[in-house]
């Protein structure tokens, strides 16, 4: 009974954020923020947190949505949020393709694939015309019409952001307690238990990694329709992926808000630190912000949110460690 | 050591404030939002773009009698045409990224309530800052983004004090040119050039310039920067063995370029290097003397003692203990130092009123820190007077030797090498 209480409440807290900060910009925008990086990483979470493949190369998904959204609107002239479905078709198609040979790898070797890839796509990108090479590509400077989706106020696209999210977690949460759930957790404690079982372990790793880069890719298209801007250090860098990674690590991988409670403490704990400490140089910001994520990840390895919940029995870790050399 | 700094200059603008008498109340502070990439990747050419825009703050606030007799801004006492206000740099880090670099834009605009923008170093974070900019109306003065583009967004509020590659172009066709009446022969032209977006796209703006003014480019070659030999290319070029040879090269590749012609010993009567690579200390430093007489460009160089570029090189020398100024940071400083101006000349902080002061500035070469021909901006916020300095490579140091009005040194041809 509480705990509907308690989330009722944060919904309310979260549809009228805006109303609460309004006038002031930074504030306004630090919501948007928040809930752009929480889409990533969540969808990172797919695959990364219930199925325990962990992936360090999202970026790849992240940025072929940003320069979807770009392509379109420098080739085609059409709105940069109208490339969102293309770049989640293309990245569904390139899960498919990264992931048919490289889910097969465990644990350590898959991220290092996943890395690779990344970063092969950053490369590649740089040197490509048709993306504007290592000079980007700018959306539209002036806004068009409203589908051109350049706002003075960062009010709508916090909703836009929160609509996404909302469905996202939805989606994690039907899948969660549907068959395709069980699977993906019976995969992450031990692969090889699972497929003894009976779970189609390849198929379903598949399923959450193709899932996963498509919305990770709609990440991408909405910053794009944000900031106007991708280059292939913002679109493909592998600190994209790392920041995903360790959002959902620092709020709880494989749990429903994890990332959202990881975005919630870092995007504020990035942006104040970087308003307050970074005009004196000398990169006083990430000093602060790589300390914190040093303690939490001291005392919190497993989040955050590990601290509202009972503390798993011992032997939850052990078969962790199992899986990492199952295959 | 910053923070004694800054604590000195605020007992000195207390001091000032309570000096200064009558005349009402004494004008608050304006702020210029400043943004460079102050951490990652480029975080050294925004710390000395900082520490330069700081050099230029003093000198209004507080005065330079040397720099006075030309420039009527460093008279002291602030800006004269806001009743003696301060001129306050806020400085704000884009972390080398466009998202950072567009919020720390909009928290300049919103919290600190800046009366213009400087910034952003890297050409696709200037494009997110000045797009807020942009949107809140506040005036973005840009010092060091070379991106075409920049300036045909069809932006209002957006200037640029920088000249651009094709500038650049326009420099060495004229160098050429004027060599070219004096006796030398440029009949046979190479380019080389390294093959990503830098080297392309210089390249190509070279080409097409010296298309137009008749200097014919014989020969062309694109090669990998990171290659770790570039014997067959230099063969080639000994083979054709051009008159004059233009290289657009990093540091590596620079390095080995000029290990590589020493060692098949062929050099051409005119060499020129388009500033990056050949440019980097540390080619400077290890091989400045197997390329002297190699013509370069920058926008800064010393200059004649008692210019603006010497005096505010004395003066940034003593802040930096001992670095020179350089050409990013001198465009930094630049920048500002134009913004300056049309604040005073605007006599307001309302962003419309410092527009239109900017729009109508009109700067003369001499109070240029930089070599530009002075300041004036066309419609699309591009300044028209912008150009850069050719310099000579002697016994491992450069010296600006072109055009005549600003150069210090004679040019000294043909290329002598090692």
């Amino acid at each position: 009974m509480n705990r509907y209480l308690f989330f009722g409440a944060l919904v309310v807290l979260a549809l009228v954020y805006p109303l609460l900060v309004q006038g002031i910009p930074v504030w306004e925008r630090m919501g948007a923020l928040v809930l752009l990086a929480a889409i990533g990483a969540s969808a990172w979470n797919i695959v990364g947190g219930y199925a325990g493949q962990v992936s360090v190369g999202h970026a790849v998904f992240f940025g072929f949505g940003a320069y979807a959204a770009v392509v379109v609107y420098t080739h085609l002239g059409w709105p940069p949020i109208a490339g969102a479905p293309l770049g989640m078709l293309l990245s569904v198609i390139l899960a498919a393709v990264i992931g048919v040979p490289t889910l097969r790898l465990s644990g350590h070797y898959f991220s290092m694939a996943t890395i690779a890839v990344g970063e092969l796509v950053r490369v590649l990108s740089s040197t490509s015309d048709f993306l504007g090479g290592a000079q980007g590509l700018g959306g539209p400077a002036m806004p068009r019409s409203v589908f051109d989706l350049s706002f003075l106020s960062a009010t709508p696209f916090y909703y836009i952001f929160l609509a996404v999210l909302a469905f996202l977690l939805g989606l994690t949460w039907w899948i969660e307690r549907a068959r395709m759930g069980f699977y993906l957790r019976a995969i992450k404690d031990s692969e090889r238990a699972a497929r003894a079982l009976g779970v189609s372990s390849g198929r379903y790793k598949l399923y959450a990694y193709m899932l996963s880069g498509a919305f990770t890719s709609l990440a991408g298209s909405l910053y794009l329709c944000m900031f106007g801007f991708v280059d292939p250090e913002s679109g493909f860098g592998i600190l994209i992926s790392v920041k995903m990674v360790v959002m959902a690590a620092l709020g709880g991988a494989g749990n429903l808000f994890g990332p959202l409670v990881g975005a919630l403490i870092l995007v504020p704990l990035e942006e104040l630190s970087n308003s307050y400490l970074g005009g004196r140089g000398a990169g006083l910001t990430f000093v602060v912000y790589g300390a914190i994520i040093v303690i939490i990840a001291r005392f919190l390895p497993s989040g955050l949110l590990s601290l509202f919940r009972p503390r798993p029995s011992k032997p939850a870790p052990k078969s962790e460690i199992a899986s990492g050399h199952a295959d | 050591m910053k923070t004694t700094r800054r604590g000195f200059s605020t007992g000195a603008a207390i001091t000032a404030l309570g000096l200064a008498k009558g005349a009402g109340a004494q004008a608050a502070a304006v702020k210029i939002g400043v943004i460079y990439p102050l951490s990652g990747n480029s975080a050294s050419a925004g710390n000395y773009s900082k520490q330069a825009i700081e050099v230029g703050a003093d000198v209004i606030n507080n005065g330079n009698a040397d720099l006075a007799k030309i420039m009527p801004l460093a008279k002291g006492g602030g800006l004269s045409g806001l009743g003696g206000a301060k001129i306050q740099p806020i400085f704000a880090d884009n972390q080398g990224t466009p998202a950072a670099g567009q919020n720390q834009a909009l928290r300049l605009i919103s919290e600190e309530k800046v009366a213009a923008l400087i910034g952003a170093y890297q050409s696709g974070i200037t494009v997110t800052a000045s797009a807020i900019a942009e949107r809140h109306g506040i005036p973005f003065v840009n010092g060091e983004s070379v991106a075409a583009n920049l300036t045909e967004r069809g932006f209002k509020w957006f200037f640029r004090v920088t000249p651009v590659a094709i500038d650049f172009a326009r420099a060495y066709s004229e160098f050429l040119r004027e060599q070219k009446a004096a006796g030398q022969k440029v009949g046979s032209i190479a380019l080389v050039h390294e093959n990503t977006e830098y080297g392309n796209s210089v390249g190509s703006v070279i080409g097409e310039q010296f298309a137009k003014d008749g200097l014919s480019i014989t020969q062309k070659i694109a090669y990998s920067a990171n290659s770790s030999d570039v014997q067959p290319q230099v063969l080639q070029l000994k083979e054709k063995n051009p008159d004059v040879l233009i290289f657009i090269s990093y540091t590596s590749d620079a390095i080995l370029y000029a290990k590589t012609m020493k060692e098949v010993n062929w050099k051409p009567s005119i060499m020129i290097a388009d500033n990056a690579g050949f440019n980097d200390p540390a080619f400077v430093k290890s091989l400045g003397t197997t390329v002297e007489g190699l013509v370069n460009r920058s926008t800064f160089a010393g200059g004649k003692p008692g210019s603006v570029p010497a005096l505010f090189n004395e003066l940034y020398k003593k802040k930096t203990g001992g670095d020179d100024l350089d050409d990013v940071s001198a465009r930094g400083l630049q920048g500002f130092l134009v913004l300056a101006d049309a604040l005073n000349r605007a006599g307001s902080t309302d962003p419309a009123k410092i527009r239109d002061a900017l729009k109508a500035t009109d700067l003369p070469a001499e109070q240029m820190v930089t070599g530009y021909d002075g300041v004036k901006f066309d419609d699309k916020g591009q300044n028209v007077k912008a150009s850069t300095l050719v310099t000579q490579m002697r016994g491992g140091k450069y010296v600006a030797i072109w055009p005549k009005a600003r150069a210090t040194d004679q040019v000294i041809l043909p290329y002598k090498g090692w």
